[in-house]
């Protein structure tokens, strides 16, 4: 039993660990936005639904998962004891105590069953998904992003795929998806409601550009060191992956408004990308420093889309000025740190 | 010519590289040993830009102009082994067809044919380090820094790295190289420095050494230790 309980112990820390990575959610611009909603239950509840589900993913993983396999197969453990830690790993799972949690607090075994069927609906796509793109890597979807033309077609891609790695570019897809819906299924779609759900979609990705360099790790930095590229090409990569997740989704709605604040979220978050680099984790939402930079980023991006909407082009202009000066400032200073 | 004069390397109180000079001629396949933690990766750092010196001097070279394998490889866990020698290429001025027809050549000669879609996530060691080799000769550098190029590849690639950089020195290219594997230096390397302590301890053409390569390594850096361990085996007795 000695064996077993060593083995559990290691797991809850890695458990406690992971959880703790999701924390992150705490710098995001877009909790801070659902945090504000909430003085209006309603009109929150949706937000928070979508933020649940996404969380799901991370939270039904199974946590035996943390030790690797053949690690697992060599330990010297006899059929039963593989049994029992089986099911004492079931206890570690957090899907596990908010079952639990939530049968206590509702006295209802359906609401604790149907959460319960949800995460296992979770963890059995995210089974069929990663055994899908290890079997048949043509399905793999981030495999299939193209090499992009010119000198920083490379980066692009691979900063495309990071920036796929996170949760932050789903929650704009299902609020991009859901205006979509509210535009095509209303019998009256309300102008001003398309024009805040647009501002809210770049709101979801922006804390992206506070941490553009988050999954890069010292291996990336040391590339980006040797590449003879100046500051504000590899910054100017990691704009091009993001404008070319943000657009596609701010196409359906308000495309110029959406622009011009998807242009003010990158020149104020490239600040917090260069001076306060954050590492990130993947498959969680990004984390910046939600005090003062991600408060001022989302003013101005609302301010920046809001502007557009209602004045025209000429302060897309405004904005596009913004972000090209903030690109070579902040080029140059990110090299001048760099070495 | 690569140099250095009293190259100096301090974190805190903790000096890693310690006044090193040197003069490496083109086309000199130059050999840096030393024990983990001796400060060889930190000079090759400083030589290659991805570190500032504390004091001192080193040959200034233009990015495009050295090809480096750095220790920590510097690989992105997005892109496949391909796919990072299709982002070098056009960085380095390279047209697409230049770019494709190296790729082809370096992943046959390095042996990563088979696996070049593979994610750098789901690599060996082994591959990546042949993955930042490629990187690091794709452009056709003028000189080359590898740190610890052989550590984790298996004997026919050493064995073809081995040759290959023998005939780019010939055509003019400097290497500079780390290295733990005595037997494989021995047979490549033209001069030879000594690294220990962060201090350089020597520094010649490998035909100047007094003795064998690995006896005058034992006898100048560090010898090995006799260590017993009791209990290793006990269970087998």
């Amino acid at each position: 039993m000695a064996g077993i309980a060593s083995v559990l112990r290691a797991l809850g820390r890695a458990v406690w660990r992971d959880l703790r990575t999701l924390q992150s959610i705490m710098g995001n611009n877009f909790f801070l936005f659902v945090l504000l909603l909430l003085q209006q239950m309603e009109s929150a509840l949706f937000f928070l639904l979508i933020l649940g589900l996404l969380v799901l993913f991370p939270l039904s993983a199974d946590p035996l998962r943390k030790i690797p396999a053949d690690r697992l197969m060599l330990w010297p453990l006899s059929p039963r004891q593989r049994v029992a830690l089986r099911f004492a790993s079931v206890a570690l799972s957090p899907v596990a105590w908010i079952t639990v949690g939530l049968l206590l607090k509702t006295q209802k075994l359906a609401v604790a069953g149907q959460f319960l069927i949800a995460a296992a609906i979770v963890q059995a796509l995210v089974a069929f998904s990663t055994q899908v793109a290890r079997r048949a890597p043509a399905f793999d979807i981030l495999r299939r992003i193209p090499a992009l033309p010119g000198v920083l077609g490379g980066l692009v891609r691979k900063d495309l795929r990071q920036m796929l790695t996170t949760l932050d570019p789903y929650v704009a897809l299902v609020l991009s998806l859901s205006a979509v819906g509210y535009r095509l299924f209303s019998k009256a779609p309300d102008a001003s409601a398309l024009s805040v759900l647009t501002v809210v979609v770049v709101l979801a990705m922006s804390t992206y550009s506070q941490c553009f360099f988050g999954l890069d790790g010292a291996a990336g930095m040391a590339r980006y060191r040797l590449l003879p590229l100046a500051g504000w090409q590899i910054l100017l990569a990691k704009d091009l992956a993001f404008l070319l997740i943000a657009v596609p989704l701010l196409l359906p709605l308000r495309p110029l408004a959406g622009l011009g604040a998807v242009l003010v979220a990158l020149a104020i978050g490239h600040h917090t990308s260069v001076f306060q680099p954050i590492p990130q984790h993947r498959w969680r939402f990004t984390s910046g420093v939600v005090v003062p930079n991600g408060l001022i980023q989302s003013f101005f991006l609302v301010s920046a889309g809001v502007a557009v909407d209602r004045q025209g082009p000429l302060f897309l202009i405004l904005c596009a000025a913004a972000y090209l000066g903030s690109l070579w400032y902040y080029g140059r200073t990110w090299a001048a740190l760099l070495h | 010519m690569l140099w250095c004069r009293h190259l100096s390397k301090r974190f805190g109180e903790f000096t890693a590289v310690d006044n090193v000079t040197f003069e490496i001629p083109a086309g000199t396949i130059c050999a840096l040993l030393g024990p983990n933690g001796a400060g060889k990766s930190t000079l090759l750092k400083m030589l290659t830009g991805l570190l500032e010196p504390t004091s001192g001097e080193a040959s200034v070279l233009d990015k495009r102009e050295i090809g480096v394998l750095p220790e920590n490889l510097g690989l992105f866990d997005d892109l496949t082994i391909e796919e990072h020698l299709e982002l070098t290429g056009p960085i380095y001025g390279l047209s697409s067809f230049e770019t494709r027809s190296r790729t082809e050549q370096l992943l046959s000669a390095l042996g990563v044919q088979e696996g070049r879609r593979t994610f750098l996530s789901q690599c060996s060691h082994g591959m990546r380090k042949k993955t930042s080799l490629a990187m690091a000769l794709l452009p056709n550098p003028r000189v080359l820094f590898l740190d610890e190029p052989f550590e984790g590849i298996d004997p026919v690639t050493a064995e073809t790295i081995r040759l290959l950089l023998i005939s780019i020195a010939r055509r003019g290219v400097t290497v500079l190289l780390s290295s733990h594997i005595l037997s494989l230096v021995d047979r490549l390397a033209e001069q030879i420095m000594m690294i220990r302590k962060g201090q350089l301890v020597w520094n010649s053409a490998i035909s100047e050494l007094p003795r064998g390569l690995e006896e005058h390594y034992f006898e100048l850096v560090e010898a090995p230790l006799e260590q017993d361990l009791p209990w290793l085996g006990s269970q087998a007795s």
